[in-house]
């Protein structure tokens, strides 16, 4: 019963009421009940709509590429001959327990117009003149993109590492004396096994890349004009950097949850299918 | 473990009637808690400030707590949204571009001061920014007088003597930026592309803003701001900028000589003069005018900010008492902080002072307070309104489309569409 009201108080209640608050209109504390008119102002927000799709950009591009790579670390790091691969293990697992900001400026300073990225690339004569990667638009997402991979992909490779423990050793070693490929194994055996772990980080990191605020508002601030803003950065924009509008800044994080209950929605469905 | 915990029990003993002694003497004093985000510059003023009012109320103690601006800004949006009192300080300082929009949307969260103050002595400017319904809020503090920084050594290089710089046009600025990219080859500006400085610096310069005295948005059809998009379109096609990203690699730009200039606010001044070994090699002039637009002048502000007293503050009368006998009244307080920070003050009788009128050897030896106090008066006022933000980033949106040299018209009207959108 206690567990109840502290749901009721900590859960329900703000749900609710940030419901609420998504159909108010008006500037700072002063609103009113507005109706649609959020909804329709949502319609025509050219920022918005450029949000929306920086983050499904994001989401598409990022998404899959991680956890392939994930997948792949995972594989090799299994292989009990590995040499040093609790050290590997470790190196690729650590991006994701080091401290947010320091991280950021880390990559900020390497992808600085005399940074160590421009000064290798043009040691290597791959570029004639520096890329300026945090203002040029299109670099500016591949800055982003990188460094959330290089953050989560260790994460998620922890996933599917404890999940690979987990198959058992003699259906390897039965198909090995059948003498099916390596890349066979791995293709026909242990991702059909890890099949609810991948359907697991697809989601969480579906949910996490919907939910991207952190890297923009430290790389990028959104910018060069808006090409990383995210949903997240947008709603933080709308309720302290620019004239509150809080009603507004709900309904953009409904629009958040409706995604994430669509994307997980579909995972879900398309996870069922191929195991029918 | 009994001895131990006997020991432990005098030690609290102690400990408590300590606190209580303490708390005795706390409440007889009081602490005035002041939020801002600089500890070189607002902090540093504000700890003089008190050091001065301590003289004649030893027993006060301020708190001066240093966040990030933008950290600062959001918890203070924050709180005032939330409605809880509790944890906000009794003194806070605001930047000018965002003061309106504080005041209108959290209007009983700050206290007016017009009763406390004798407002005509500060810079009329300054006045009206944070002022709403005919109450004034604000301790009026540092101005955002624009200057053109130089690196007078390399200019000279290329033969530019510091008169060719005065009272010029953006599209002579060009040309000297030209000749000095020839004869020295380094770039006249860093230019940060994701910024706006450059269009709050200009449209002000010629009296105008993204929105009228009544807040109504005038972008199409504003000449103001078409001369501005196209004096920035021609200095990045001239090819004597260089691009950074951020505060550091901008100011690290002009301090380090990989380019020669800035146009900035007079706070760039303490920036500047912290590199000691170059000193005597820069000069200011005015700000660059722009050509051919009615009422453009080379006076400017960019920044700036002032000091408020919430309303809800546990120690309101001590803080306003505090402020008004320093900040509104104390000339002398102005020199110092105008020596050691840079800061200056829109407190008009302080320009009488000796500090104004001394030369600074670090600039060759010229009266540079004193040319920012001139410069002062000639800024034109402007309303900021309350979405100079939003109007930012809709400006800021659009410089891919300038830099690659896209139709103005176009430009222009995209901004104002995201504008209009943006403030309904």
């Amino acid at each position: 019963m206690p567990a109840l009201v502290l749901l009721g108080i900590f859960m329900v209640y703000p749900i609710l009421w940030s419901l609420w608050m998504s159909f108010q209109v008006g500037r700072g504390m002063n609103f009113s009940f507005g109706g649609l008119a959020n909804i329709i102002r949502l319609t025509q927000d050219t920022v918005f709509i450029r949000a929306l799709t920086n983050t499904l950009l994001f989401l598409a591009v990022q998404v899959p590429v991680m956890l392939v790579l994930a997948l792949l670390f995972a594989n090799a790091l299994n292989d009990s001959k590995l040499w040093g691969r609790g050290f590997f293990r470790t190196a690729i697992f650590l991006p994701c327990v080091t401290s947010l900001v320091a991280y950021s400026v880390i990559f900020k300073s390497i992808f600085a117009i005399d940074g160590i990225a421009n000064q290798t690339l043009l040691a290597l004569h791959l570029i004639a003149d520096p890329i300026n990667w945090l203002s040029d638009p299109f670099y500016a997402r591949v800055v982003v993109i990188l460094a959330i991979t290089w953050r989560w992909t260790g994460y998620n490779m922890i996933f599917y590492l404890a999940a690979m423990q987990n198959i058992d050793r003699s259906i390897y070693e039965a198909a090995k004396i059948d003498g099916v490929p390596a890349w066979a194994r791995f293709w026909y055996i242990t991702v059909p096994m890890l099949k609810p772990v991948i359907l697991f980080t697809s989601v969480i990191s579906t949910i996490g890349t919907l939910q991207l605020f952190d890297e923009v508002n430290l790389l990028t601030m959104g910018g060069p004009s808006d090409a990383t803003l995210t949903l997240s950065l947008y709603i933080y924009n709308l309720s302290f950097k620019f004239m509150p509008s809080f009603g507004y800044a709900a309904t953009v994080s409904y629009v958040i949850v409706v995604l994430v209950g669509i994307l997980s929605f579909i995972q879900f469905v398309a996870a069922r299918d191929r195991r029918a | 473990m009994n001895r131990i915990t006997s020991r432990w029990r005098n030690t609290l003993a102690v400990a408590l009637t300590g606190i209580s002694m303490f708390s005795v003497a706390a409440a007889q004093a009081a602490e005035i808690t002041v939020w801002c985000w600089d500890p070189n510059f607002n902090g540093a003023t504000m700890e003089e400030a008190f050091s001065r009012y301590k003289a004649n109320n030893p027993d006060d103690t301020i708190n001066v707590v240093i966040f990030d601006k933008a950290a600062m800004e959001q918890k203070l949006q924050a709180q005032l949204a939330s409605g809880a009192t509790d944890g906000l300080p009794d003194i806070v300082l605001i930047e000018d571009y965002r003061a309106q929009k504080y005041l209108q949307s959290f209007t009983s969260a700050f206290e007016p001061l017009t009763s406390h103050v004798d407002y005509s002595t500060f810079a009329p400017y300054k006045v009206e920014l944070a002022t709403l319904n005919g109450q004034t809020y604000s301790i009026p503090f540092d101005s955002g007088v624009t200057g053109y920084f130089y690196r007078s050594d390399l200019l000279a290089e290329a033969g530019i003597t510091p008169d060719q710089l005065n009272d010029i046009t953006w599209d002579q600025l060009i040309e000297i930026g030209k000749a000095v990219k020839e004869k020295t080859g380094l770039p006249l500006l860093p230019i940060d592309p994701t910024g706006s400085d450059w269009m709050r610096i200009m449209l002000q310069s010629a009296g105008s803003w993204y929105f009228d005295a009544d807040g109504n948005v005038t972008i199409k059809d504003n000449p103001v701001f078409k001369a501005a998009i196209e004096t920035y379109q021609r200095l990045l096609a001239a090819g004597i900028t260089t691009p950074v990203s951020g505060w550091t690699e901008y100011t690290g730009s002009f301090t380090s000589g990989k380019s020669v200039s800035t146009f900035s606010g007079v706070w760039m001044t303490a920036t500047i003069k912290a590199n000691a070994d170059q000193s005597g090699k820069w000069g200011v002039a005015p700000s660059p005018r722009l050509d051919g637009v009615e009422g453009a002048g080379n006076a400017s502000n960019l920044g700036g900010s002032s000091w408020y007293v919430l309303s809800s503050a546990p120690e309101k009368e001590k803080a306003i008492d505090f402020l008004t006998s320093v900040w509104a009244k104390d000339v002398d307080f102005y020199q110092k902080i105008l020596v050691n920070q840079g800061a200056l003050g829109t407190y008009l009788p302080a320009r009488e002072g000796e500090a104004f009128k001394a030369s600074d050897d670090f600039f060759g030896g010229e009266p540079v307070w004193q040319n920012f106090s001139t410069w002062l008066a000639e800024i034109p006022a402007v309303n900021y309104g309350i979405f100079t933000e939003e109007a930012d980033s809709a400006t800021v949106a659009q410089i891919p489309a300038i830099t690659s040299g896209g139709n103005v018209d176009e430009i222009i009207a995209a901004i104002d569409a995201q504008v209009r959108q943006q403030t309904q």
